[in-house]
């Protein structure tokens, strides 16, 4: 057993959404799917202004809109709207998900979806609430409730399973690159259509390509007696030499990438050089750190922090260990982050979409973390993007930097903010 | 319980926030989950804040619960101890408020020096508006001093509030006006007001307080407390702009004469322009202009908050003399109000108030508008028509949230206003050609454009994929389900023949879907199921299609 791997957990006074917002890419992912959310108008209010007001023509998402009247029942009522779902949308599964409300009223979600599932038409119960789940948690939630429908795959099956959401064309890279090396494919986890989801059995292999699915990883080894891989997840050149040399390992292939690896790292050579030294800190609330701090550290760059909501010893295991001796921060209070952050000077800090422009404001060059979790940095196709969505912010930063510095440039945008009252005079 | 997809107002949490965000030296505590933190973002990103807002959620976890832990205390000892407000205001949210925890006594327990209010918005009871307007009421109650009037005439501003729609620029708008006059401004609130602005209100000889949906509570306490009379219009529009500016000099001046205080005369109106000597607003020659006139006969339709819509309908009848086929408002508490002020404008008929999106975009789709004025949400279902909307109102996008000067109110603001309808319609003559000569290639053009623009954001060619998918399946042959899951669409709407389609498409495609919506309600009114080319063309002599 390697050492322990060392970080802080602290109390959470971070900023961050809550599970829902996983909905967003996943309702694209699984396209025959419905996702409802037994929730309130704060639920509705969050999705309209986390997913871009107004920009799906038809979402396949909806809430389940609990008023004063719901809030005594002990189980509210949704067949109806499971029917006008039903009738307007057609889907083939319906994913269930609780919110912070009918948590509290104790709603018993796993029968209510029972009750409403059919064969024709399953619903699938999903804990996304905000008491418990934050950001892309959900889609392991989301990724266990689908599990009872992959096919059992029989002992001799011995073939990769990837496990995570990512687009079809990123999928289509890894299928096509697992071919090139002689790994049978039996699908992906979540697949594009409801009835597409891959047999898993004792003789599958999960790939996780996705960092924060922990808890669909340890579901499907004690339910299917598969294997988990275990290694880096796939992004960078390191990231993605261990990830499919270990694959071909577990498959009885031997395979030596140093040369590909060497050959992607030299392709990214001016990322790499404009990272090389620099202080970066991690503050952001995607699940994806580990492995985007990893990547940082084998570029270069100095991990000043890497804060995530949730770390998991098992499942980033290998992550962990390549992280040795970065400060490493689980649920982390935001205000001593501010305070590290103004003592360290870092020359980059990811954060969210909720700290990043004041951040801005502050005179850090801070990009939106979230930006990671909506790119295609994926595997080999995706280490240019990975590295250029790093090295973007601070070459922008370097062009504009001259004009940046004079609050008289932000005076007057924030009503709250000192120095906002233009005088009468003055107009 | 109801299958909602999106809301026009946001919760009474984010209403809070917004007071709270707007005033100097306060901060917001939520006792909530860590989710209901998203309301900073529409902050951050929206207004794009430089600093952080005055907000900070004291996170309430499943943990905690089984637990029974409580941050709240803890979290106020942070924010006091960072910060050093002067008040902070303590709101449950939705599922914290069912726990019946006594917040008072919670945040005694913290034995802080600020002022501390906890503000019982019942999330099931309000919304954005009604919280925001009660909160702000409240603080107004609670800090406005008796004092005598300042020396000089002066005014407050009430009402303009963090996200309202351009209210920076509407404060702009109004502030020249003022100072165009000479009157002082004594407090704008709660935008940019601290708590000892609002212990200052009470010396202003007049309150401001144009916003329906924030500010008009407040202001009535104080005429009914202080006697501040208040000037409740919202001056949109040339004609209101000058009868507000009388009526604020009237009153001012009664005032002044009561105390021996000085006179405000009118000045000519040349120096409410923007260089001093030129006309204040370009909208009363603009209207008379033969462009105009080519341009006149659109038909609009006005949906929105309370203050917008009436002011946006009277503003397009009164001054651009344009047809109102509808109007309306999400803003059910303000409904009584609005159609009122509409009486003269729209029909019984014609008015709406609905607070489903649903609702508003069916009679969109009806009624076909040339011009729409709405929010967000019509914004897309005019698109989705491809029909011409412009923002008046939020829920807003990014999009509406420019840099430029762009005020709703005052003369300034009719410019505005008239610029953004002009550009938002096809205009008036190149109409005409289309409408006799064909597209002129326009519909070439216009894909092209599209493709462009689908380069700029994923999440829009996601949007125009699904659209182009509905186009698609309405220009085919209509499957019932398909047909029911477009919440526009007419139920049981005739099949249209090949040759039937093919004519259809020679019709310019600006006015194709108005043609295609009258030629299937002239085939159902008369039971045919089948539009044959025979039928479409007695249709379009029948209807003048």
């Amino acid at each position: 057993m390697p050492p322990k791997a060392q970080f802080i957990r602290e109390d959470g006074l971070y900023h961050s959404f809550c599970g829902l917002v996983s909905v967003g890419w996943l309702y694209q992912k699984i396209k025959d799917s419905f996702f409802l959310i037994l929730g309130t108008h704060t639920c509705a209010h969050l999705l309209q202004n986390t997913l871009g007001v107004m920009i799906f023509a038809r979402p396949r998402f909806a809430v389940s809109l609990l008023e004063e009247a719901d809030l005594s029942s002990a189980q509210p009522d949704i067949s109806g709207q499971i029917a006008e779902i039903k009738r307007e949308h057609n889907p083939s599964v319906i994913f269930l998900l609780s919110s912070c409300t009918p948590e509290v009223m104790k709603v018993e979600f796993e029968g209510l979806a029972h009750t409403l599932s059919t064969p024709e038409l399953p619903v699938l119960f999903v804990p996304a609430s905000g008491l418990d789940f934050t950001f892309a948690q959900s889609e392991d939630s989301v990724l266990q409730a689908l599990l009872p429908f992959c096919p059992v795959a029989p002992p001799e099956d011995k073939r990769v399973v990837f496990l995570g959401s990512v687009n079809d064309a990123v999928a289509e890279d890894f299928a096509m690159e697992a071919a090139r090396l002689g790994i049978p494919v039996a699908g992906f986890l979540p697949a594009s259509h409801f009835s597409e989801l891959p047999p898993i059995g004792p003789g599958t292999i999960i790939a996780p390509l996705q960092p924060f699915l922990p808890k669909v990883a340890s579901q499907l080894r004690n339910d299917r007696d598969c294997t988990i891989l275990s290694s880096l997840f796939p992004f960078g050149p390191d990231g993605c030499r261990a990830f499919w040399e270990d694959l071909a390992a577990e498959f009885g292939i031997k395979v030596d990438l140093a040369e590909r690896e060497a050959a992607a790292w030299e392709r990214i050579t001016s990322h790499t050089e404009l990272l090389r030294g620099k202080k970066v800190f991690f503050a952001s609330d995607t699940l994806m750190e580990l492995p985007l701090a990893r990547f940082l550290r084998a570029c270069g760059a100095e991990i000043v922090e890497c804060s995530t909501p949730a770390i998991n010893r098992r499942f980033h295991s290998r992550e962990l260990e390549r992280l040795e001796g970065v400060p490493l921060v689980e649920q982390a209070n935001f205000d001593r982050q501010l305070r590290d952050i103004a003592t360290y000077q870092p020359d980059l800090i990811i954060s969210n979409m909720i700290t990043t422009n004041p951040l801005v404001g502050k005179g850090l060059v801070a990009k939106w973390g979230t930006e990671f979790a909506f790119m295609p940095i994926h595997g080999w196709a995706g280490v240019n993007i990975l590295a250029t969505t790093f090295t973007k912010a601070l070459r922008r930063h370097a062009i504009l930097d001259p004009l940046g510095s004079d609050p008289v440039w932000t005076m007057g945008l924030m009503p709250s903010a000192p120095g906002d009252v233009i005088p009468l005079q003055e107009l | 319980m109801r299958l909602a997809y999106w809301m026009y107002e946001g919760t009474a949490h984010h209403g809070v926030g917004r007071v709270m965000n707007s005033m100097r030296n306060v901060h917001a505590v939520f006792h909530a989950p860590q989710g209901d933190d998203y309301v900073t973002t529409i902050f951050t990103m929206l207004e794009r804040t430089p600093s952080f807002p005055a907000m900070t959620t004291s996170v309430v976890s499943g943990t905690d619960l089984a637990r029974g832990t409580i941050r709240l205390p803890e979290t106020l000892r942070q924010v006091e101890e960072k910060l050093h407000p002067e008040l902070i205001v303590i709101a449950a949210s939705c599922s914290t408020i069912l726990l019946q925890e006594n917040l008072e006594v919670t945040a005694a327990s913290a034995h802080l020096n600020a002022d501390v209010l906890v503000y019982d918005a019942n999330p099931y009871r309000m919304q954005e508006n009604g919280a925001a307007e009660g909160l702000f009421s409240d603080l107004v109650r609670r800090y406005a001093t008796p004092q005598p009037l300042t020396e000089r005439p002066s005014v407050n501003i009430i009402g303009p509030t963090s996200l309202g729609f351009h209210v920076r620029h509407d404060l702009t708008s109004i502030r020249r006006m003022l100072n165009t006059l000479g009157v002082q401004v004594n407090v704008v609130a709660p935008w940019g007001a601290s708590v000892d602005d609002l212990r200052r209100l009470p010396a202003a000889w007049l309150n401001i307080a144009p916003y329906r949906e924030l500010g008009a509570a407040a202001a009535d306490y104080l005429e009914e407390q202080f006697g501040t009379p208040a000037l409740r219009e919202a001056p949109i529009g040339v004609q209101p702009t000058l009868r507000w500016l009388n009526a604020l000099v009237d009153t001012l001046n009664e005032i002044g004469a009561r105390r021996n205080g000085p006179v405000i005369r009118m000045p000519p109106l040349t120096a409410f322009s923007l260089d001093g000597m030129s006309a204040p607003s370009a909208v009363p020659w603009f209207a008379r202009t033969a462009d105009m006139d080519s341009y006149s006969g659109k038909s609009a339709f006005i949906f929105g908050d309370a203050t917008h819509t009436v002011g946006m309908t009277k503003f397009l009848h009164d001054e651009l003399g344009m047809p109102i086929v509808g109007a309306g408002t999400y803003l059910l508490r303000e409904a009584g109000w609005v159609r009122e002020q509409l009486q003269g404008y729209v029909t019984d008929e014609q008015f709406l108030a609905t607070d489903e999106f649903q609702v508003t975009a069916a009679r969109i789709a009806e009624l076909r508008p040339e011009l729409i004025c709405g929010t967000q949400m019509e914004r897309h279902t005019a698109r989705k028509h491809e029909l011409n909307c412009m923002v008046i109102a939020p829920p807003t996008h990014i999009e509406n949230h420019l840099l430029s000067y762009r005020p709703f109110l005052g003369f300034d603001g009719a410019d505005v206003i008239a610029d953004e309808v002009y550009t938002t319609c096809t205009l008036g003559m190149e109409k005409h050609l289309i409408d006799l000569f064909g597209d002129a290639g326009l519909e070439e053009q216009e894909a092209g454009v599209r493709e462009q623009e689908a380069g700029v954001r994923e999440q829009e060619v996601e949007s125009r994929e699904q659209e182009a998918g509905v186009r698609g399946q309405e220009a085919g042959v209509r499957e019932p389900s398909v047909v029911a899951s477009i919440p526009t669409s007419v139920p049981g709407a005739p099949i249209w023949s090949p040759e039937a389609e093919a004519m259809l498409k020679k019709i310019p495609f600006f006015v194709r879907g108005k043609a295609r919506g009258n030629v299937e309600k002239y085939a159902r009114e008369r039971g045919i199921a089948v539009i044959t080319a025979d039928v479409l063309l007695t249709a379009k002599e029948s209807i003048g299609a």
